[in-house]
């Protein structure tokens, strides 16, 4: 389409990462009792890039994106539920092609040169049933751009303990996805192609007290097909890739402060070399009865791929200049407001993402791209009591 | 190395969670579990967005569900 090039860090955020759909809790082991509706607008903007990191010497603009979400939940008899999720992205801004050097040695992100326009629909489509002692459920999920296709199925369910202080859960999923990269100025490394993701996650959760609740996780995940960034200059990457990631959550309520603390934690790993931590705070302030104040951290750091370089040798069989791929650290602080009035809640988010080489636990060559960004959100949910 | 942090991992979170003191507490005193504030994603949609701009922009993902990619982000 002339005019549209559309970039692998456009393709990024238009990912489904999850399938999970956003109304189902991890403890959930009764059907709704009445139907709930949620609306949010969000507005993602990336940092330019600095003037000093790029080849030439100019700042440019990277990403916007506005985002719409919406789901329902409602019950549909004693025992199932119906849930459906929707979400659309509008996106613009510049993306990183390559990585270069410059007359003194040192390493610059050459930006893809127009601006990306590109739009994404996400729809999922959930059912639930509910029994004694858990829960059952399946879901599906479409989603469509321009040059990317998805359609995936997940199965999930929920068991508890006889005295109903421990929940087991497991799930299985399977995307079937194809790409038709759009044709523009820059070449891209494929015409079409294909890639199918397979996962499974095993959890516990346990009751520990009358005001704190632990839980564990494990998943996996396989990839096979393209996985080659079909916009980028200089990459070429293993076409299998096999994750284990490993989390762990705590949340305690402090009768004192009238306040909850939550603690996540996740460990990740796979065969590119590439492991990470991941460490999520958040404190869940009570201002009376109607009004919520949550501020939170996040802190995460991931080590480089085998194959990422700065200066990719072409000589290997796999290589790649992407930031993503690289040694970074990231930080994220951020506020939550809520407030309920009747049957509606409304809510308010900022937050400020940054990143730096210097704030990972890993070594390795920092990327001239890596992302900073603002995102602020806006949302309402209203329950039909 | 890396492989075997990620074993003691795995094995420090199994035995953390086997070997909690549990309370037994009954169904009539989990009131302030109930709490939204005490659910593992208070605010659904905020926590899928957040999971997907990550996603999107790190090269980590998975760890809390059924997580399948479904994407084409490299």
């Amino acid at each position: 389409m002339a005019g549209r090039d559309p970039h692998p860090s456009l393709l990024a955020l238009t990912s489904s990462a999850l399938l999970l759909p956003a109304y189902q809790q991890a403890n959930a082991d009764a059907p709704p009792e009445f139907t709930t509706l949620g609306m949010s607008y969000s507005r993602y903007q990336e940092d330019d890039t600095q003037a000093g990191r790029t080849l030439g010497g100019d700042s440019i603009e990277r990403y916007e994106i506005d985002v719409a979400q919406f789901y329902l939940l409602t019950p549909v008899s004693d025992d199932w539920s119906v849930a459906l999720d929707v979400q659309w992205e509008d996106m613009s801004g510049a993306s990183p092609w390559f990585v270069g050097l410059d007359a003194d040695g040192g390493s610059k992100v050459f930006m893809s040169g127009a601006s990306i326009e590109d739009t994404r629909t996400t729809v999922s489509v959930n059912t639930r049933y509910y029994f004694d002692r858990g829960n059952a459920g399946f879901t599906y999920t479409r989603s469509d751009e321009d040059d990317y296709e998805s359609d995936a199925v997940a199965f999930d369910g929920a068991y508890n303990s006889a005295d109903g202080l421990t929940t087991w859960s497991a799930a299985v999923s399977a995307s079937f996805d194809d790409i038709e990269p759009t044709q523009g100025v820059t070449p891209t490394n494929t015409l079409e192609d294909s890639k199918d993701v397979f996962g499974g996650y095993l959890g516990v959760s346990r009751i520990i007290s009358k005001r704190a609740i632990l839980r564990f996780g494990l998943s996996y995940t396989y990839r096979n097909g393209f996985l080659t960034d079909p916009y980028k200059l200089q990459d070429s990457r293993p076409s299998t890739r096999k994750e284990w990631a490993v989390s762990s959550g705590y949340r305690h309520f402090f009768t004192g402060p009238n306040a909850a603390l939550h603690v996540d934690y996740r460990y990740f790993d796979d065969d590119w070399g590439i492991a990470s931590h991941t460490v999520d705070l958040a404190w869940w302030q009570n201002l009376g009865r109607k009004t919520q104040l949550v501020p939170f951290l996040r802190y995460y750091t991931q080590d480089e791929a085998d194959f990422f370089s700065n200066t990719p040798d072409f000589s290997e069989r796999y290589f790649a200049d992407d930031f993503r791929l690289s040694a970074f650290g990231g930080i994220t602080t951020g506020l939550r407001v809520r407030h309920t009035v009747g049957n509606w809640t409304l809510n308010a988010t900022g937050e400020r993402y940054t990143t730096s080489e210097d704030f990972g636990i890993y070594s390795g060559d920092e990327s001239p791209a890596l992302v900073k960004y603002w995102r602020y959100s806006i949302g309402f949910n209203y329950s039909f009591r | 190395m890396r492989r075997l942090l990620g074993r003691l991992l795995i094995a420090l979170a199994l035995v953390t969670l086997a070997g909690c003191a549990s309370e037994p507490v009954q169904p009539w005193e989990r009131g302030t579990l109930a709490k939204n504030e005490m659910q593992w994603a208070p605010d659904p949609l905020e926590a899928v967005l957040r999971d997907h701009i990550h996603f999107s922009k790190e090269a980590s993902t998975g760890g809390g569900g059924a997580a399948g990619g479904g994407c084409g982000c490299n």
